[in-house]
């Protein structure tokens, strides 16, 4: 029962907050074995303390072109641990619709699937007495395993793993259990209304986009994830261009050189180049979607276009300021503070702004409210939303927002895991060397008028989409007024208004 | 083939970030522990934690860890919704809400103004909730004045408030994850730090735990009740959650979950909260956990300054109820617009039972991995679910539930998956673990006791907690140790002695509309 819980987290979480004369400079500290001396409380005493600055020099991953492959090193003898990590760009995104059920499944069955010489069982129970965590996903436009072992099982586990993506099995059996799997989850989809009504919500934004894609039943035909299916995926991901390479833990880089040399020698290079994602086209009208689901809570999502990409440009920085003061930082993010603090209407709300690397994004709003208030939290939002456009923040604001991430920047630091595993991401994305030290510094450059910029031509709540996942019948009054409204099913499809009202542009039209 | 290797980028020494001064920091780094061909075996010996208890009992546990310059804070305070009882369930997860809304000082423009609408305020509460209990039909006018009344009271109130002061110290410098959580016997507040502004965590916390002062109430009681329609009202899994503990403990408080009841929720008023804060906290009732770079002489330097005047409260009173024995299998279905789900659960002992290692390694032996007996027969051979959980709760102090979930696969039923469940625990008593399945559940156990040590904030979250179970944070890694020392004829025994029908609590979620006296309370 946390007191906060974020609904979902769109972008890099960063902080929350700032008071005034936190560290007034002149103040005279009492020593530290002054133990007589009377010690202020509370704020007093909170203005009075003076902080040492931080002496910390960063432990930095070290990059190594290793066969042909990128590879990040870091040492950290204090636990007898090795951490490997691996991603592989392509990811459903690079593939036509009627490969989406094949690259979807491919992470799992590299897991679990068997290798040509050991059946399934066999892997697992090799896994289990090694005592390995491996472990896989797909995101960022790729697939990620990972390995974690004991110091004296790293080859061992090195060599299972190698051999689990190298010569995989694909054991249908196994594959069968995925797809029902996936299926019940599909027959489950609208059981859970936060994870429905984002869902939802990228395929009304997205459309037929990769983004957009919800895995159907068509995905999950037994011929679409035949062998044959995931050996043709296998061998366009699984090739060592698209490969690269983490290490860390408790490995010198001599110690780490030679197993990656061992466990690379096999791969094959990629016969050609992985085909582009398409570029989405974003819903740009204002459209209210009502998802009906009879619950005394509704779920609200709403966001619109922002065409700003991810890179060093100011007003890519900008936006990150602007995301983190918006609905970025917690209690005192612009959102939270007015939904939740001062009006008690919501447990968790924040803001959405994604800057992809290579595509626009979105910039909007997303909360759960009690369902007889719906509609005044949605205009609510939209007014919020609203008044950063028109009363943008000050400077102070934005330099206040700034020494909060910069006074937190040494959690960016915490594992070794954690700092390859960041310069594995920024290489994937071709974000330069030194990305998150520029990261800082770009920040540390925004000015009031640089997010008043970014805010002013990416912010649109008079484009966004609102999607509503809720109970129709217990909503307040004014559906009708936040947009043409349609009633939308799970599967995708919209219908003409729910509620016209009396408003006369709440009519049927085309929602995209 | 040998391959190439070049080294990409080399800087010499590694850069200093801007913000942070040039000056090295002596570094704190534990003695690298060379390879070694068994897995090692942690008894808790080998952490080098600082044990620090105040005049007014309040105890530290300091504990210096490598890594970069964050410290980790736990407060623990041994106080959860087992200290609670029907009417006013749901006010520690209060106290912890209202914990954060500031102090005396900290969050207020002028403590002694809010003080008088307090009282102004917490007067109409008093009169609304006669006018509530007013029957046969209260008085609908009288009620919308009187929170007409509280709310503009509120609201006159807000204008001497700083809205997330304590939040906005702790960020401004830097911290992460700050957040609390209550559980059935528990409160844990948390946060990391940069580890030079450590100091600012004694200071706030101490004037938290002598001056807080509950604002805003009215609004965090409404924020709360959201809280709960989103984690139980609105999901299926809380809903069944909530309903199979309160079939299978109606004495004990186990059978309400730590969000409360809406009802209570809705009607608790600020001098009942503030009231079991000050009967519930106080530094002899506080644990604390301080994790990472931190000097451990500092920290109890500023544990004596800051913490040390405040006067010990009373003892906290003990939970005496126990909940009766249970004489025959109990069921509970839930009504709601999702697909079926299912719990069984088992009436086990406490934590710090003798059988608790034993049951713990059964939940591994059951579900931990792809090649358990449970998995392989119901998701991968069988295919009746698709998924299978176990564990053991819902708190640690006493007695709880060993509670087996599954998500049921079309077209097979609830039914059909329970069935499955018993034959397959039938015969695990009957084809007892074989040597093969128990070293590998202790491998990864073994393993797990080095991994453990790898995140500060989980270690403070295992000390203290260990602390506040066993009165000694050792027990958590002697804990794993006997574990360790299982047999397959203690599983049989367990078995035997726990899985019995009658000690059986079973609750189902079916697809369909709440019925009025559904137990499941699905509203």
């Amino acid at each position: 029962m946390n007191r906060f819980l974020l609904l979902l987290a769109f972008g890099p979480a960063v902080t929350p907050t700032p008071t005034e004369a936190m560290v007034p400079m002149s103040f005279q500290v009492p020593t530290e074995d002054a133990v007589t001396v009377e010690h202020p409380e509370g704020l007093a005493a909170v203005e009075a303390l003076e902080f040492p600055p931080l002496a910390f020099a960063p432990p930095e991953a070290l990059e190594y072109e290793v066969s042909g492959v990128h590879v990040f090193h870091l040492e950290d003898p204090s636990l007898p641990l090795v951490d490997v990590q691996l991603f592989l760009r392509g990811g459903i995104s690079n593939f036509p619709r009627d490969r989406l059920g094949t690259i979807s499944a491919l992470p799992y069955a590299l897991r679990n699937g068997g290798t040509i010489a050991l059946p399934p069982d066999s892997v697992d129970r090799r896994i289990d007495l090694l005592a390995l965590q491996v472990g896989v996903g797909q995101g960022g436009g790729g697939i990620s395993l990972s390995l974690n072992a004991l110091t004296h099982r790293i080859d061992a586990g090195l060599e299972l793993l190698q051999e689990m993506l190298l010569e995989p099995r694909f054991d249908p059996e196994v594959v069968e259990v995925w797809r029902i799997r996936e299926l019940e989850r599909l027959r489950r989809r609208e059981d859970n209304p936060g994870s429905l009504a984002f869902s939802e919500f990228n395929r009304l934004m997205y459309g037929d986009h990769p983004i957009g894609w919800v895995l159907a039943e068509d995905d999950l035909a037994p011929d679409r994830l035949s062998r044959e299916a995931f050996r043709e995926s296998h061998a366009e991901i699984l090739c060592r261009d698209r490969l690269i390479v983490g290490i860390s833990g408790d490995l010198t880089w001599d110690q780490a050189e030679e197993r990656i040399l061992r466990f690379l020698e096999p791969w094959p290079e990629c016969e050609h180049e992985l085909p582009k994602p398409p570029r989405p086209e974003l819903r740009e009208d204002r459209g209210v979607f009502v998802l009906p689901k009879a619950l005394d809570q509704s779920t609200i999502v709403m966001a619109g276009p922002s065409g700003i990409q991810q890179g060093d440009t100011q007003e890519y920085f900008a936006s990150r300021v602007a995301n983190y003061l918006l609905g970025g930082r917690g209690f005192n993010s612009r959102i939270l503070a007015r939904i939740r603090t001062e009006e008690g209407l919501t447990y968790g709300a924040a803001s959405v702004w994604t800057t992809p690397r290579r595509s626009d994004g979105i910039a909007g709003a997303f909360t759960a409210t009690r369902a007889d208030r719906t509609i005044q939290v949605a205009r609510l939002l939209l007014e919020i939303l609203g008044d950063f456009r028109t009363s943008p923040p000050q400077q102070q604001e934005v330099d206040e927002a700034v020494e909060e991430i910069a006074n937190g920047y040494v959690f960016a630091f915490e594992s070794p895991a954690q700092i390859v595993s960041r310069r594995m991401v920024f290489r994937a994305q071709g974000l330069p060397d030194g990305w998150l030290e520029r990261y800082l510094e770009g920040l540390r450059e925004v000015t009031a008028e640089d997010v008043r910029t970014a805010v002013r031509d990416h912010l649109h709540p008079e484009h966004m989409t609102i999607l509503i996942v809720g109970d129709p019948d217990q909503l307040d009054s004014g559906l009708a007024t936040l947009g043409p409204v349609f009633e939308l099913t799970a599967e995708g499809e919209f219908h003409p208004p729910v509620d016209p009202g009396s408003d006369p542009d709440a009519g049927p039209r085309s929602p995209r | 083939m040998r391959g190439r290797t070049r080294r990409l980028r080399d800087d010499g020494a590694v850069l200093a970030i801007a913000l942070m001064a040039a000056a090295m920091p002596p570094q704190v780094r534990a003695q690298s522990t060379p390879p070694t061909s068994a897995t090692p075996v942690l008894d808790g010996g080998e952490l080098d934690v600082r044990e620090h208890d105040l005049d007014n009992g309040m105890r530290f546990l300091i504990l210096p860890r490598p890594g970069a310059p964050t410290v980790t804070f736990v407060a623990h305070v041994p106080v959860g919704s087992v200290n609670e009882s029907l009417g006013t369930t749901g006010i520690a997860h209060f106290v912890e809400h209202l914990l954060f809304k500031g102090t005396t000082t900290i969050g207020t423009i002028d403590a002694g103004a809010e003080r008088a609408l307090f009282d102004r305020m917490d007067a109409a509460h008093d009169s609304l909730l006669a006018v509530m209990g007013r029957r046969p039909d209260p008085d609908s006018v009288a009620l919308r004045r009187l929170e007409t009344r509280i709310e503009v009271l509120e609201d006159s109130a807000r204008a001497y408030v700083v809205p997330n002061q304590f939040d906005r110290i702790l960020s401004r410098n830097g911290a992460r994850g700050l957040n609390a959580s209550t559980s059935y016997e528990d409160t844990r507040y948390y946060v990391s730090l940069p580890s030079n502004r450590a100091k600012l965590w004694f200071v706030l916390e101490a004037d938290r735990l002598r001056n807080p002062v509950f604002r805003e109430f009215y609004t965090e009681r409404d924020v709360i009740a959201e809280e709960r329609r989103l984690r139980i009202e609105t999901s299926p899994a809380g809903l069944l959650y909530e309903a199979h503990f309160g079939t299978a403990f109606r004495v004990h408080p186990y059978g309400v979950p730590p969000t409360g009841h809406m009802d209570d929720i809705l009607t608790l008023s600020r001098p009942q909260v503030r009231e079991h804060f000050e009967r519930y906290y106080g530094p002899n009732n506080t644990t604390v956990a301080v994790v990472g770079d931190i000097d451990p002489d500092s920290a109890v330097t500023w544990a004596e300054r800051y913490f040390g005047p405040i006067e010990p409260s009373a003892p906290a009173p003990p939970v005496l109820v126990r909940e009766p024995e249970q004489r025959g299998e109990r069921r509970v279905e839930v009504r709601f617009d999702a697909e079926s789900q299912l719990r069984i659960g088992w009436k086990i002992p406490e934590a710090t039972h003798p059988d608790a290692p034993g049951l713990a390694m059964l939940a591994n032996l059951l579900v931990a991995g792809r090649d358990t007996r449970l998995y392989r027969r119901l998701v991968r051979d069988e295919r009746l679910a698709t998924a299978v959980t176990a564990g053991t709760g819902p708190g640690s102090r006493y007695p709880g539930l060993f509670t087996i979930q599954a998500t049921p696969r079309a077209p097979y039923s609830a039914e059909e998956v329970e069935m499955a469940i018993y034959e397959e625990l039938e015969r695990l008593r009957t084809t007892p673990p074989s040597p093969d399945e128990l070293e590998r559940v202790r491998t990864r156990l073994a393993a797990s006791e080095i991994r453990r040590l790898a995140s500060k904030e989980g270690l403070a979250f295992q000390i203290v907690a260990s602390e506040a179970l066993w009165g000694d944070w050792r027990e958590t890694f002697r804990a794993q140790e006997r574990m360790q020392s299982v047999s397959a004829d203690d599983i049989v025994d367990l078995l035997n002695r726990y899985f019995e029908p009658e000690r059986r609590t079973v609750a189902i979620l079916r697809r369909g509309e709440p019925t009025p006296d559904d137990p499941g309370g699905a509203r």
